[in-house]
């Protein structure tokens, strides 16, 4: 197996982290990101969370109908959205990817109109809430189906290693998703190609309410890679400058045609699976308190403060400043109402059959 | 290669599907096939056979048995620029690709408001005759016909295996082009040109009394009764459909309008099938002109038997169509 410049350890025992808790730089090679890059990776997560915490109040107010939340995954998430070469590299993500979706440049504007399902979605309103895409990113929409965009990743990987010009796929899902066969199906496919794919799990240790240990024996999902004959690596998830060096190696080398990895990313989620569920029926407030101490956010403020980029006076003004701009992307989003009547037959296939021409007509005569 | 020079020719089913991806492979490089056997072995029922030696392992690519890879795979090949065809080696194994077929490629251009699509065919064959047992030779179509944003071809001779995946090929939404089992090896006059395009059903046989509209492997049977009926006296006209979405409703109609008779054939079970909905569109459409309630012929509601004189029994045959016509006509 090839060794990665960054020399991380595969399969490792204990998560990797390259911070500290209290925002000590760990690792023995030099941190090579600018003053600005690393404010930037800050100011991402923050509003990744800002942003989730807007969902959640659309979602109070009965704008939105779902979202899944993800307070809590900002590092992981951050860290792919940042190692991505958007436009080049091609994403499959999934309901819970709020943060890498701000972060990899789609407009808050359609977000928004995503979340809302108004006339400005690009999609059209057709996608559940948290089920972002993006043509021009080459950000693929989110499937429902627990895993079912994984083979579609791997089909992608497959197709990019046969154009052989050095682009990679990256695509994210819970652990939960590793139990269903369309997992399987699409890495172990993609293992026996070499195909140029990056498979990351952000493990927040629950399927709803079904912990870790219930879907599988395996001590964490980065195992599993051992039997697709690709390395697998066990990442600190809430450690945003791991999850960063080890993504923009394993793409580089996926797009140098030195294969596929597998990826867990160890993360939590703070608030429920869903609008629709109550968490504390399986799990504690304690439990969900000692996780917030080792939060991504705080400990990027530590280590930011080290080097005298952060204090909490900026980050309250950062604060008003993100609020704001999710009020003018939402008004905008709203502006012109909802999708039409007009556009439900559309898109079903590029070119409208005669079946469905005459349903249209007859829905539209009504 | 120059399709030209088979024009006129006696050919099989399978080389036509064989020349239309060749051909087709030629003229557009993102064109792949995977699927299972599809390399050296040349695909189960042998029809990617040469393809493997002729373009490569980088476009012929034999999968893991895995029919979610296949399929899902082609999906996001489909997605990303390249235009796969997928061979699903028996219909009967859909149900575990399935969520691939239905919740991704019919579903992936709607939900992405139309800004992409999935330009993928899959082909896979299905229906009775091999003695292969209840799961290997089941009719499905109905599932992909009932599902929103899958076309679905289902060729029944020479030219239209050709034609139908020609055009397959050039789609930029998914075709699930089901062959039929027992058709490989029928040998008819290669011409293509003559074909009409994918949507449209085909009068297989002009007559005056009577419609059997019908696709795939029981036009042979619906054809055969017909001649012998004609020794009776009886001019029946037969419909072959040649793609169940589009539903070439109008022909039929118009024949069915014609003739004031139908009798619909399909080797799916009757429950629920592809009948069904052919019956219903008639009787919207023809509702004036009948003289007779429609009937239909379809497959008992029963899982195929491998026992050969039951399996001929399960799905209807020559003296079935006849005895159906005759008892519509009184006659
Ligand atoms: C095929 C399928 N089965 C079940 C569900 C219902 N469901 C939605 S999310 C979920 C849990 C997924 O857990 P995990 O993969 O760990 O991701 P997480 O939501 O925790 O981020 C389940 C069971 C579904 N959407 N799709």
């Amino acid at each position: 197996m090839i060794k990665d410049k960054y020399n991380f350890e595969v399969f490792s025992k204990k998560p990797i982290k390259l911070m500290s808790d209290s925002g000590e730089w760990l690792a023995d090679f030099e941190l090579d990101l600018s003053d600005k890059q690393l404010k930037e990776f800050y100011y991402d997560m923050l509003f990744g969370r800002l942003l989730d915490e807007r969902f959640g109040q659309l979602h109070r107010l009965g704008k939105v109908s779902f979202y899944a939340p993800s307070s809590g995954h900002e590092a992981a998430q951050i860290a792919i959205a940042k190692a991505i070469d958007w436009g080049n590299d091609w994403v499959f993500p999934y309901y819970r990817d709020n943060a890498l979706l701000y972060s990899s440049g789609v407009p808050i504007k359609d977000i928004m109109a995503q979340m809302l399902g108004t006339r400005l979605d690009p999609a059209k309103a057709r996608q559940m809430p948290s089920h972002p895409s993006s043509k021009k990113l080459n950000m693929f929409t989110a499937a429902s189906g627990i895993a079912s965009h994984i083979p579609a990743a791997a089909g992608a990987a497959i197709a990019a290693k046969i154009r052989n010009k050095g682009e990679a796929v990256i695509t994210t899902s819970g652990e939960g998703a590793t139990s269903e066969g369309d997992y399987h199906a699409g890495i172990n496919f993609a293992g026996a190609q070499g195909a140029p794919i990056v498979f990351i799990v952000q493990n927040n240790g629950l399927a709803i309410s079904v912990p870790y240990h219930k879907q599988s024996a395996a001590e964490n999902t980065s195992l599993k890679a051992h039997a697709y004959g690709m390395p697998g690596y066990y990442l600190d998830g809430m450690d945003i400058l791991a999850c960063y060096y080890l993504m923009k190696d394993l793409l580089e080398r996926a797009r140098a045609g030195l294969g596929p990895a597998l990826v867990e990313m160890k993360v939590y989620r703070y608030g429920p699976h869903s609008p629709a569920d109550d968490d504390m029926r399986y799990r504690s407030k304690e439990e969900v308190d000692a996780w917030r101490k080792k939060d991504p956010l705080l400990r990027m403020q530590k280590f930011l403060a080290k080097r005298k980029l952060w204090t909490k006076k900026q980050d309250i003004k950062m604060r008003e400043e993100i609020e704001l701009i999710l009020d003018k992307a939402i008004n905008e989003a709203e502006a012109e109402g909802f999708a039409p009547l007009e556009w439900m037959f559309d898109d079903v296939f590029k070119d409208k059959p005669a079946h469905l021409l005459e349903q249209q007509k007859m829905l539209l005569e009504d | 290669m120059n399709i030209t020079e088979y024009y006129g020719q006696t050919i099989t089913y399978r080389e036509a599907l064989r020349l239309a991806l060749d051909e087709a492979m030629e003229q557009d490089e993102r064109i792949i096939i995977l699927g299972e056997e599809v390399g050296r072995y040349g695909g189960a029922y042998a029809v990617s056979q040469g393809l493997y030696e002729k373009y490569g392992a980088g476009r012929v690519l034999d999968t893991p048995i895995s029919e979610a890879a296949i399929i899902g795979t082609a999906i996001g090949a489909a997605m990303t620029g390249l235009r796969p065809v997928a061979e699903l080696m028996y219909v009967d194994f859909a149900g575990i690709a399935m969520d691939q077929i239905a919740n991704q490629a019919a579903k992936i251009r709607y939900m992405f408001g139309g800004q992409i699509g999935v330009p993928m065919v899959l082909r896979t064959q299905g229906g009775p005759g091999r003695s292969a047992g209840a799961q290997h030779s089941q009719s499905l179509e109905a599932w992909f016909m009932h599902t929103a944003g899958l076309f679905v071809a289902m060729p029944a001779t020479v030219s239209d295996a050709y034609q139908l995946l020609k055009e397959a090929l050039q789609f930029d939404d998914p075709v699930i082009f089901i062959e039929h089992k027992g058709l490989y090896t029928s040998k008819g006059i290669f011409e293509p040109g003559t074909a009409l395009p994918f949507g449209k059903a085909a009068i297989a046989r002009e007559g005056s009394e009577l419609t059997i509209i019908t696709y795939s492997g029981a036009l042979r049977h619906c054809l055969a009764a017909a001649e012998e009926l004609d020794k009776l006296a009886i001019d029946v006209e037969v419909i072959d459909l040649r793609t169940l979405n589009p539903l070439d409703v109008d022909t039929f109609v118009e024949s069915v309008s014609k003739t004031g008779h139908a009798l619909i054939v399909t080797e799916d079970s009757l429950t629920a099938g592809v009948s069904a909905e052919i019956s219903a569109r008639a009787q919207e459409g023809a509702f004036d002109f009948l003289e007779e309630p429609i009937m239909r012929l379809s497959g008992e509601d029963i899982p195929i038997p491998v026992a050969p004189e039951l399996e001929l029994a399960a799905t209807p045959k020559k003296a079935d169509i006849i005895k159906a016509v005759r008892k519509i006509l009184r006659r």
